[in-house]
């Protein structure tokens, strides 16, 4: 009996499945400002966008693991970010091996 | 009757706070769970011993397995931090932690070999000959110990779409000093990036 009654019990709890899709922004641009928490990025659009980052935040740079004291006023970069509203996280900081000072 | 009575009430509350399978599963809920997939498993499968012992080349085999099959739900690091193990209902486990870790070997392979049911967990391999899951026990046990390096190497191996391969390739082209794509700087991307 108990152990019918835990299977039952189980069986009803487990039996619902769901997927959720979500979404990264892509940021793209030129770095403006770097703090310890966040990257200021200036895009295509000439829009500057602030990007918060912390440990959880992967860097990478031509494809090999980088830190945050990578990131310097000039670099290009492109961040994968988790939104909430206006505000953006990083997932991933990519940064590239040219800074603005090559590519006016 | 009192037994009945207090199944009954558990149930309310599960179906009243968990209507789909935002909510997370409660302590009980996993501890049900757990022991029910104890119960299920032959003692023998529970004390099989894994054939393969570890080896950089065993490990880095089983990883990149890992990546191509597993990660999607997993993570490559094993977290279950993704955007389908934060919302499959049960939750993916965090595979470094102790109530992954503590199993036997055994036991990993059976889970791997042949699922979960009611879970999100498929069952993989041949089912008569399915030596990929013993090395991906290996390659589990090795979870703990991820260097950065081993993690970038997966994401090379993680499924990617056409559209997702065009994006990394002009994303990388732009790191280089190419010109910016031609898509808008901030967009939204249809599949999370695999940690």
């Amino acid at each position: 009996m108990k152990k019918t009654a835990l299977i039952l019990s189980t069986t009803i709890l487990l039996s619902a499945l769901a997927f959720a899709h979500g979404n990264l922004a892509h940021i793209l641009g030129t770095v403006v400002a770097v703090t310890d928490h966040s990257v200021s990025v200036k895009t295509a659009d000439g829009t500057v966008k602030e990007v918060a980052f912390d440990t959880e935040t992967h860097f990478l740079k031509s494809g090999s693991p980088a830190t945050a004291r990578d990131v310097v006023v000039g670099s290009r970069v492109v961040i994968h970010a988790h939104q909430n509203g206006e505000k953006f996280h990083a997932a991933e900081i990519k940064i590239g091996t040219t800074t603005a000072a090559q590519h006016p | 009757m009192l037994v009945l009575a207090v199944l009954g009430v558990f149930l309310s509350r599960l179906l009243t706070n968990y209507p789909g399978a935002r909510g997370a599963p409660s302590s009980t809920e996993v501890a049900l769970a757990r022991k029910l997939r104890s119960w299920s498993m032959p003692r023998s499968a529970r004390s099989a011993k894994n054939p393969f012992s570890p080896s950089a080349a065993l490990l880095q085999e089983s990883a990149r397995h890992f990546a191509d099959h597993c990660a999607s739900c997993h993570g490559n690091d094993g977290s279950g931090a993704t955007e389908m193990g934060r919302n499959l209902f049960p939750r993916v486990p965090d595979m470094r932690s102790d109530a992954t870790q503590r199993l036997s070997d055994g036991e990993l392979y059976y889970v791997i070999h042949n699922g979960v049911r009611w879970t999100g967990m498929p069952a993989w391999g041949d089912p008569e000959n399915d030596m990929d899951s013993w090395k991906l026990v290996l390659f589990i046990r090795h979870l703990p110990h991820m260097t950065p390096q081993e993690l970038h190497d997966m994401e090379r191996y993680n499924p990617k779409s056409v559209a997702d391969q065009e994006e990394e390739k002009e994303e990388e082209e732009f790191l280089n000093g190419g010109p910016a794509p031609a898509a808008p700087s901030t967009h939204k991307f249809p599949s999370e990036k695999r940690k």
